[in-house]
């Protein structure tokens, strides 16, 4: 493989692209809306159903509903009855992840300088609306200055990270990834700090967040596992594997839940330290998309060649070798949108933790409604939309990111 | 020691612990030996624990009477406990399949709108997809229970639409039909007439393969279906009759309960799983070739035409199998009741956990019935995307 | 000591599999509870009754007139069993909704989902006091004059742990015998001292002549009781501050006064 010269001709997209028809406004009025007299029908019945919706949703964001809910309880909802005088641990955390995720973003990991296409500000700014979103929403609703300049500071230490990493030289830009899973240890001993408790004080948003990060961060390898023990040629092994797949997959999340909750203190001997709640519930969690990972990698295997295999051993290389650095990278890069679409669910399915009475996000919203001063008022509307859009923004961002992922890793391009 | 070498190299063999199919044998045989050692050690804990609190092991508790009483059906709490899981077991099933049918129908609509030449219709289908799908369904189904149906006026102020359904607080009440003499009997005969006319469809759809001609088979099974069904109806004199709900006070007599947790799960869980089929929809009627449209198009069939004759066939078939995951998806979510109450199978294995029957058995039968229903599923998905893959070429 | 909070579909899964080691819940002493689900209940401390509660602007005064009703109760409680039973038993029909917590029973009741709320008297008083004064306060509620069943609640530890079950047992047995014996918080320092009634001393863990403190084998420290009444005080005294009529609850001492009293408390001998 050659290098790429330092200097390469390039041609400016414009000059590749077909030529546009430019259409005045009122072509693409005819085109779009009006083409022939269904569409002419539809576009009216549509035009006034979604006039009275949008009217309807408006006048209750903006008018009717009564957002002193939330505004009262916006710390609850986002880090539970955490110790109101820790929080510093947590804003801390939010920075250092947030300029070393900056670090990480601006100086692009291991990608070859001459892949990486400079992007103008405007462009690498837009996937971010949806977070700038929620964040003047938190802003109006606490309606404080600390507020607002904290959450401010947060951004502006994301780009000054981004700047920093653009300008890191790239020797150094390759342990950015090192250093962001570092810097997510230290966040996490910062935060875990009151009492030593760990993570059992945390609820709310950051319960959310917090379990999220850790199923990914385990499931990701037992997947990995299972998925090579199901393509295994032990047949002990396969069977295993393949049996614990189909039967966690063919149950819900709830009957693990179920498990974790009331019967693990059985399996244990007595005597023994039950683990906490959210300990139980990571555990559920993990072994629930550790079983679909697995059977999403197993879909890329599936889709790594034979030949590169073949190749492989020819050459002298051992097994472990090979799935390590020929078969892996190629079978995940296949399948990345998926495993990000897994990691997605996994994301909404820290909701049902309530189950075994752990209060996260949703949870929240909810028991706010019961508070002496909000009880009887019927408020859940407004809780539970603001939660729903704190679990949108995470989710939709994280699907935009895979897109973009997708198209700069050409997945699906041959 | 010496080996022995014969002159074609049989016989030999290395010693066993470099045999490598000896090796192999031995660990897996490791392997298995810690599984299953690992999981006695617990099931071990699991009993002793039991047995030195005295609950029972077995599945014993399962006949006696459950002490509770499950809303909205017949069931009485001297009914055993078994009777309890059927009627959960019956309600889990009911919501999914009428959930599969809804989600299945309005994905459908939502997929094709996202790809329509309208722009509004496009865009309005893209908002309903891109929110929903990144909401977690529990969040909408405890939106749809509390903040739209428990809003609902209470019964004592219920409205009534064109004085056929009764629609309160505690349930919407719908017009049903009631036995009104010869009921069986009408019922078989609406099976009849639905055989005879699958059997003419079937009939006339050999004659379209034969000759050509249009085969108009719907309206012929249609037509049969409503002779034979009407016939029996004249004949039999009215054997069954609608069922009006009518309110009085706090009761509503007449016609069929539908409770609310029952209607917010149903919404809650079509309107989540549509969205995702219509994101399957889409993607699949874009994996059919470009060409495929094109010459559609070139030979002058409408939009509406290349739709349903060359472009949905063929998306259909490439569809199936993310669709059979997502009706999976469904019949799991359902276990969601939990939360707001409505009687399905894990919401009745958790009343019976809670009334102190023992718990590991309770879990095991739940997880039996889910995989039971999640094979039924994968079995006849799996048979229809064999037929559609056969039938082609 | 760590408090865990549970609700009551939890607690007795919390209690068998070692979660917890005692439940104090309102916790009603049952046949079932006491066989077949591994618990062993120490000596009641309330004797309460299941109760029946409407709106006071409603028509209902008995059980009879409830027919064709809602009724509210919570899940996994004997509530629901006696509420069954009692009503099939009358004859009348109704339809029973259940719930996960209070909270969200109380948001049905008053969205009028149920015209019926049904719970230990006990609860349902410290409800109708707490009732939102935007939906008639407690005025606007009534407790029926009936009584579905009898509920002796007490608490609860796990079968198989018979020194755990004394311990928790005379501990509580301790709060009555104080009554009895009419020590308090205030004084009981001053009767550890100076009171000369063997009972008394021996009660205490006393022993004037110098031998060694009466040890009744229970695996508590001699002093057990002194150290009771000198942290929570005595029966009276907790049932004063928390549950009495002074209270928000305003509940009577009723039939959970002494046996002197004509009540149902009588502490065994401590000897």
């Amino acid at each position: 493989m050659t290098a790429l010269p330092e200097e390469t001709v390039r041609i400016p997209n414009e000059a590749l692209r077909p030529p546009v028809h430019a259409r005045s406004p009122r072509e693409w009025i005819k085109e779009n809306l009006f083409p022939n007299a269904f569409n002419s029908v539809l576009t009216v019945v549509f035009g006034a159903i979604i006039m009275w919706a949008v009217v309807r949703t408006a006048r209750f964001v903006f008018v009717t509903a009564q957002w002193s809910i939330v505004r009262a309880n916006l710390t609850n909802f986002m880090v539970g009855f955490f110790p109101r005088d820790e929080i510093w641990r947590i804003w801390v955390a939010m920075m250092l992840l947030a300029v070393v995720t900056g670090l990480r973003w601006g100086s692009g990991g291991r990608r070859r300088i001459a892949e990486r296409t400079p992007q103008p500000l405007r462009q690498s700014l837009k996937p971010l609306w949806p977070p700038a979103l929620l964040a003047v929403a938190i802003i109006v609703l606490s309606g404080s200055a600390v507020t607002a300049g904290l959450i401010t500071a947060l951004f502006l230490a994301g780009f000054g990270g981004r700047i920093a990493g653009a300008a890191l030289p790239q020797p150094i830009g390759r342990w950015t990834g090192v250093a962001l899973a570092v810097t997510l240890v230290v966040a996490y001993v910062l935060v875990a700090g009151p009492g030593g408790s760990g993570a059992s004080l945390w609820r709310g948003l950051l319960l959310t967040m917090a379990l999220a990060a850790a199923g990914i961060a385990l499931s990701f390898p037992i997947g990995v596992l299972l998925a090579l023990g199901r393509r295994s040629s032990f047949p002990a092994i396969r069977v295993l594997c393949v049996g614990y797949i189909e039967l966690i997959r063919g149950v819900p999340l709830i009957t693990l839940l179920f498990m974790a909750f009331l019967i693990l203190g059985f399996f244990l001997p007595p005597g023994a330290e039950i683990p906490t709640l959210v300990t139980r519930a990571l555990v559920a969690l993990v072994l629930f998309t550790a079983a679909y990972l697995a059977e999403v990698v197993r879909g890329g295997l599936q889709a790594v060649p034979k030949g590169q295999i073949e190749a492989a051993q020819a050459l002298g290389l051992s097994p472990v070798t090979i799935t390590r650095r020929i078969v892996l990278p190629q079978a995940l890069r296949a399948v990345l949108p998926a495993i990000v679409g897994q990691f997605i669910s996994l994301f909404k399915d820290t909701s049902l933790v309530g189950f075994i009475g752990l209060t996260e996000l949703l949870g929240v919203a909810q028991q706010v409604t019961k508070q002496p001063e909000f009880l009887g008022l019927g408020l859940h509307a407004e809780t539970l939309v603001f939660a729903s859009f704190i679990y949108w923004v995470g989710a939709y961002g994280m699907s935009r990111a895979s897109q973009r992922m997708e198209t700069r890793l050409g997945v699906g391009e041959r | 020691m010496e080996r022995e070498r014969a002159a074609d190299g049989a016989g030999l063999r290395p010693p066993p612990w470099r045999d490598v199919r000896v090796l192999r044998i031995a660990f897996q045989v490791l392997v298995v030996g810690i599984v299953a050692g690992l999981g006695l050690y617990l099931v071990g804990n699991l009993t002793s624990n039991l047995d030195r609190q005295g609950i029972r092991t077995d599945f014993g508790y399962l006949s006696q009477p459950a002490g509770f009483a499950i809303a909205d059906t017949s069931f009485r709490s001297t009914d055993s406990v078994l009777d309890a899981l059927k009627v959960g077991i019956r309600n889990t099933a009911v919501l999914s399949l009428i959930g599969i049918v809804f989600a299945l129908f309005l994905g459908i609509v939502v997929g094709v709108a996202r790809l329509s030449r309208n722009w509004l219709v496009r865009k309005a289908a893209a908002v309903y997809v891109e929110s929903l799908r990144n909401i977690p369904v529990l969040v909408i189904i405890i939106f749809f229970y509390i903040a739209v149906v428990l809003r609902l006026p209470p019964i004592q102020q219920a409205s009534e639409w064109f004085g056929a359904a009764v629609i309160s607080n505690s349930g919407a009440v719908l017009p049903s039909l009631r036995d009104a003499g010869a009921a069986n009997l009408f019922t078989l005969f609406v099976v009849a007439g639905f055989v005879a006319g699958a059997a003419v469809a079937w009939m006339r759809t050999r004659r379209f393969d034969r000759t050509g001609e249009p085969h108009h088979r719907v309206l012929w099974f249609a037509g049969v279906f409503f002779v034979v069904a009407g016939a029996a109806y004249l004949v039999l004199g009215r054997p069954v009759a609608f069922s009006l709900p009518v309110r009085d006070g706090l009761v509503v007599a007449g016609g069929i309960r539908m409770p609310p947790e029952f209607a917010a799960m149903l919404v809650g869980l079509v309107v989540y799983t549509a969205s995702h089929i219509a994101e399957i929809v889409r993607g699949s009627i874009l994996a059919v070739a470009r060409g495929q449209s094109e010459a559609a198009t070139a030979l002058g069939l409408t939009d509406f035409q290349r739709l349903r004759f060359v472009v949905l066939p063929q998306a259909f078939r490439i569809m199936i199998p993310p669709l059979a995951n997502q009706f999976l998806n469904l019949t799991k979510n359902s276990s969601l009741a939990v939360f707001i109450g409505y009687a399905d199978v894990a919401s009745v294995t958790g009343i019976i956990v809670s009334q102190g029957n023992p718990a590991p058995q309770s879990i095991v039968l739940l997880m039996a019935v889910y995989l039971v229903f999640s094979l039924t599923i994968s079995l006849v998905t799996n048979t229809v995307n064999r037929r559609m893959t056969l039938t082609t070429r | 000591m760590t408090f865990k909070p549970l609700t009551a579909d939890q607690r007795f899964t919390a209690l068998q599999s070692g979660e917890i080691d005692v439940l104090i819940r309102n916790t009603t002493w049952t046949a079932k509870r006491d066989g077949s689900e591994g618990a062993a209940f120490a000596a009641t401390t309330f004797y309460d009754g299941q109760g029946m509660m409407v709106r006071a602007d409603s028509k209902y005064q008995r059980l009879e007139d409830m027919g064709n009703t809602t009724i509210c109760v919570l899940k996994g409680t004997t509530t629901e069993t006696n509420l069954e039973s009692q009503f099939r038993g009358r004859n009348i029909t109704y339809t029973p909704l259940s719930f996960q917590d209070n909270d969200t029973l109380r948001e049905a009741f008053i969205q009028g989902r149920c015209q019926g709320w049904t719970s230990d008297k006990s609860q349902l008083a410290g409800i109708r006091s707490n009732f939102p004064a935007a939906q008639g306060g407690p005025e606007g509620l009534r407790i029926l004059d009936v009584t579905l069943s009898k509920e002796p609640l007490g608490p609860v530890v796990r079968d198989g742990d018979t020194k755990w079950f004394d311990a928790v047992n005379w501990a509580t047995i301790a709060t009555i015998a104080a009554e009895e014996f009419g020590l308090t918080k205030a004084n009981v320092d001053q009767m550890k001292s100076s009171s000369t009634d063997p009972e008394v001393q021996r009660f205490l863990g006393v022993t004037p002549s110098g031998a060694d403190p009466f040890d009744a084998g229970l695996g508590l420290p001699a002093d057990f009781a002194y150290q009771v009444v000198k942290q929570v005080g005595n029966y009276a005294e907790i049932y004063t501050a928390h549950v009495g009529p002074e209270t928000p609850l305003g509940l009577p001492r009723g039939v959970n006064s002494l046996w002197t009293d004509g009540g149902l408390l009588y502490a065994p001998p401590y000897r």
